[in-house]
């Protein structure tokens, strides 16, 4: 997937402009603070219908307004473009897909999505556990559009389950509990297929990069008894019922389900440099686009890679790491789209190619 | 302008309304006929009292009982359980159905503190119990309660409590999607999960 161009209205500190976008990449060269991020933040809110840096809405729009406007047109297999148009005003939000209004976010993932990679990612290699169950949460909402239906279901009743407990509610966690093990059920189900995906393609990945020389291996520990049924689940649950009332909460399920790195039978998040962690982020980000590619290709038969957004991640590495991390990325010919971001002095120029659009960011303004 | 402000801020509070609404609607009240202000007014101050619920099934009535309760068209054998006064109105609209139903008058959710006692559940046992000594004892119950977490809840909670009751019970499952609204569902949809009701 790849965007043509997009237009700009009233987007943080973002001249309002029309900007082509029509290369596989484009390279945005600036200082820090003159809007880089900031573009890349719009094309992922064109992509998701919202931002990467868990803002709201309300902090977007450029100084003095109430408001903001996206749009975002990308090809599609037929001779018409795509377009999505985003207007947020006096924090009412609006969003049509070919003009046709979107009611839920859901329903944009599928149609011309975008993997971030920026520095708040380092958190998903070294950070809480919590924040690992977030990033693939992600990946298994962008391969499966039911995962987010049913993690909001799961959420649900986990809420209920817990305003159960504490109010003593006893005949209603009978009913609850069924519902509780049948979505925390699905949801593992879809997460084991997510992880034998990631595990097929990380640990070589990750080696092809770090040259570390030791394997970094990924593991997925459910909270529940793993391959267990319904009815051994069940009981599973009902089996902490005592400690429950006494502490008015749930104690199981896949909201406490874990995801590590291991190397060498240790945890990697505890033994790796801050650098070896910075590369698990990165190199996660380009396994979650490969698992996209891939599961687009096994249901359409093409190939599709999201859009990639770089904000900044090649200036950590050495020359060697980087020159070896540039190679993961899908190639030109594969119809992927790069966003990269630089600093003026980087040297930008050794990677841009003859299909390279190249703007330089001043103040907020693009210029080709 | 007291008056004016006053109305405009009533308004705003009807689901739906925002201030712009209110201020139209106000305005054009000010410049429309008198009668049909008045006529207006008068049927908003009547409306709570000519519209009671219903004592049997607990659905909007202006006779009590309903015209559905004592209709003589009516399946008495099958029993339709929703959530709300409106969803009758819905099914009814629909016409593919002609039982009876019970008004539960919500969902059950311990977040906002509604167990089994807030609802219309032990009046629909006693309702079933009751049936049993009449010509026609009610055979089925129907849950149509929406497809979401909380309706699901209230389904499987119902379910349990009439399992001694000897009546079979089904839910609409097929045609709404899920976390779907009963009061949003088209008319045909409705026909089908009504046809392709499932035993619980
Ligand atoms: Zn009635």
């Amino acid at each position: 997937m790849s965007f043509s161009r997009i237009r700009l209205v009233s987007y943080r500190n973002l001249e309002d402009a029309e900007i082509n976008t029509a290369a596989d990449r484009v390279f945005l060269i600036g200082e820090n603070g003159q809007g880089k991020t900031n573009l890349l933040e719009a094309l992922y809110y064109l992509s998701f219908g919202g931002s990467f840096r868990g803002q709201v809405d309300a902090q977007i729009p450029a100084n003095g307004v109430k408001g903001f406007g996206l749009k975002g047109y990308w090809k599609n297999n037929s001779i018409l473009e795509d377009e999505i148009e985003i207007s947020v005003q006096n924090s009412v939000k609006d969003i049509r897909l070919n003009g046709k209004p979107v009611r839920d976010r859901k329903e944009l993932v599928g149609h011309n999505p975008s993997v971030v990679f920026c520095h708040e990612d380092f958190s998903f290699a070294a950070g809480e556990p919590e924040l690992r169950r977030f990033f693939f949460d992600q990946c298994a909402g962008m391969i499966s559009l039911d995962y987010i239906d049913i993690l909001r279901a799961y959420r649900r009743v986990l809420k209920q389950r817990n305003a159960a407990l504490k109010e003593s509610a006893y005949d209603l966690l009978e009913v609850l509990d069924p519902q509780f093990v049948r979505y925390g059920q699905e949801l593992m189900a879809i997460r084991e297929i997510i992880f034998a995906r990631f595990q097929k393609q990380f640990p070589q990945l990750y080696e092809h990069v770090s040259q570390l020389g030791k394997p970094v291996e990924l593991e997925y520990r459910p909270n529940w008894p793993q391959g267990a049924g319904f009815e051994e689940i069940l009981q599973f649950v009902e089996s902490k019922r005592d400690i429950e009332i006494i502490q008015g909460t749930t104690r199981s399920g896949p909201h406490r389900d874990r995801w590590n790195f291991v190397s060498g039978g240790e945890s990697f998040t505890d033994t790796a440099s801050t650098g070896q962690l910075r590369l698990v982020s990165l190199v996660l980000r380009v396994v979650e686009a490969i698992v996209y590619a891939e599961t687009v290709e096994a249901q359409t038969g093409t190939r599709q890679w999201p859009v990639l957004l770089l904000d900044d991640v090649l200036l950590e590495l050495d020359v060697g790491k980087r020159r070896r991390f540039l190679e993961l990325l899908p190639g030109e010919r594969e119809g992927a789209q790069a966003f990269f971001t630089f600093l003026p002095g980087e040297p930008w120029t050794e990677y841009a190619s003859g299909d390279t659009l190249v703007y330089r960011v001043n103040h907020g303004r693009f210029e080709g | 302008m007291k008056a004016l402000e006053d109305l405009v801020t009533l308004f705003t509070r009807l689901p739906g309304i925002g201030r712009k609404s209110a201020l139209r609607m106000t305005y054009y009240l000010l410049k429309a006929d008198p009668r049909f202000a008045q006529s207006l007014a008068e049927q908003i101050a009547g409306l709570q009292d000519q519209i009671k619920f219903c004592s049997v099934c607990g659905s909007y009535t202006e006779s009590d009982p309903c015209p559905v309760c004592s209709g003589l068209d009516r399946d008495r054998r099958i029993l339709c359980v929703v959530e709300q006064p409106q969803d009758v109105i819905t099914i009814e609209a629909s016409r593919e159905y002609r039982g009876l139903y019970h008004v539960l008058g919500g969902l059950l959710s311990p977040l906002d503190g509604i167990g089994p006692d807030k609802l219309r559940i032990a009046s629909l046992i006693q309702r079933i119990r009751k049936s049993r000594n009449e010509s026609v004892p009610i055979q089925e119950v129907v849950l149509a309660t929406n497809p979401t977490v909380e309706g699901d809840t209230t389904a499987l909670y119902i379910r349990k409590v009439l399992e001694q009751e000897g009546v079979a019970v089904t839910r609409l499952a097929t045609g709404i999607p899920v976390g779907g609204d009963l009061e949003y569902a088209d008319r045909l949809t409705l026909a089908r999960s009504f046809r392709g009701r499932m035993p619980l």
